[in-house]
């Protein structure tokens, strides 16, 4: 009687057991589009590989061009055989759908925008996310009466000399009559608390 | 016979249930793999980067510099070469390759101040706050345009044509005003604004304090 008993309550907390973790299991949400490279990764890789592609190299059957400009955009002009996907939707099921298939067939997918800027956002969501068969296109598009114009366009290039042309400008005074002073600039003076290492307590 | 197979099949009660139980526990070896993911979530990713919110405009920088507003940090992620010879006032060079560096991490990871990325458009700034805001770091801000912007608006402002409305002049005198300020000289200055250029603008003294790990303390 007492090993009936027994035997009653083990199958009783057991199944309550297997029950909990099936619930856990099934009610576990798995994220939609996951990261395959952490942060760390993703900066080595931007700073090690040449991701930009200019616009003469784009006549390739083996390359697939994604617009990620708004739809209303796209309407009045894009890029031949490109296909519209604007930024918003990058992550929608049905696009990672296609950027898997574009990988799996070993195709380099080129993104492109407005300007260079634009499209980098979702070219680095994407890479993030594994997708290491991707360009982006450095191109800016502007319309003419209408007309799509692309053009090549050059990232992170100075247009001034910002120092040079504050100096000439006070050269320029200076021959003409006033004295300026020329600013020094002013250094920031900034302390940073080093980590101090403690050396590790000891449990027991 | 009934009798006999059930009683067969419940001596071994334990170690089916053992077996199920082993089973079980394999299976959470494989649920924590998707929680290795680091930072936000991708779509919370996307709809950061998508919200405008992020951009300050130069205008408002250099409003916010010329009345020493000490609640942000400017992080200029140029290279050295290029920061060396012009950068923003009081702005920390901060090498894109280097932003996960130790000492790096101490200015990006803090909630005192606002950090404010710029480099000579916005596409090396936007990927430095794209890597830092999936880590989750809080109050970034890239500036629109970036040094090229700085130089067209407030550097160098374009004079507007007589027909342009009132506001284009307004904006175009307070932007000449900020760029006397950031040490351009006009010819038609006049001398009494020359006070104006020799302040020099106090120092500001930036501590970010590092996060302490603590260490283990002692169980029992």
């Amino acid at each position: 009687m007492k090993e009936l008993e027994k035997v009653k309550r083990i199958s009783i907390v057991s199944t309550l057991f297997i029950l909990a973790i099936l619930i856990g299991v099934l009610t576990f949400e798995r994220p939609k589009n996951m990261y395959a490279i952490n942060t760390k990764v993703t900066l080595e890789k931007l700073t090690a590989n040449n991701y930009l592609i200019s616009l003469n190299e784009i006549n390739n059957p083996n390359i697939i061009l994604i617009d990620v400009r708004s739809q209303f955009e796209y309407d009045k002009g894009y890029l031949k055989n490109a296909i519209n996907i604007s930024t918003p939707d990058i992550l929608s099921q049905e696009n990672q759908e296609l950027f898997k298939e574009f990988k799996d067939n070993k195709k380099t997918v080129v993104i492109y925008g407005k300007n260079p800027q634009e499209a980098n956002i979702p070219f680095l969501l994407l890479y993030q996310l594994g997708y290491d068969n991707l360009k982006l296109l450095a191109v800016e598009n502007n319309y003419l009466q209408n007309k799509l114009i692309t053009s090549q366009s050059e990232i992170e290039k100075p247009i001034a000399d910002i120092k040079a042309f504050i100096d000439e400008s006070t050269k320029n005074l200076k021959t003409t009559n006033t004295e300026t002073d020329k600013k020094e600039p002013i250094k920031k003076v900034i302390t940073v608390q080093k980590k101090k290492k403690k050396a590790a307590e000891g449990g027991c | 016979m009934d009798k006999k197979k059930i009683a067969k099949v419940a001596s071994f009660r334990y170690k089916i249930l053992a077996i199920i139980f082993l089973v079980l526990a394999g299976g959470l070896v494989l649920l924590p793999k998707y929680q290795k993911q680091e930072g936000i979530k991708s779509e919370a990713l996307l709809s950061h980067a998508n919200s405008a919110e992020r951009y300050i405009s130069t205008d408002q920088i250099a409003n916010k510099i010329i009345n020493q507003d000490p609640s942000f940090i400017l992080i200029d992620v140029r290279d050295e070469e290029s920061y060396n010879n012009y950068s923003l006032p009081n702005a920390i060079n901060i090498p894109l390759k280097k932003i996960f560096d130790e000492e790096s991490i101490a200015y990006l990871n803090q909630n005192e101040f606002d950090v404010i990325f710029f480099s000579n458009d916005n596409f090396y700034a936007d990927q430095a706050w794209m890597l830092c805001d999936r880590l989750g770091f809080k109050n970034l801000r890239v500036l629109n345009g970036g040094l090229n912007k700085w130089f067209t608006t407030i550097i160098n402002p374009t004079k507007p044509n007589d027909d342009m409305p009132d506001q284009a002049f307004e904006l175009y005198t307070t932007r000449k005003a900020s760029s006397m300020y950031f040490g351009v000289a006009y010819p038609d200055q006049v001398i009494t604004d020359d006070s104006s250029l020799k302040t020099e603008t106090p120092k500001q003294v930036i501590t970010v304090q590092k996060k302490k790990k603590k260490a283990a303390e002692g169980g029992c």
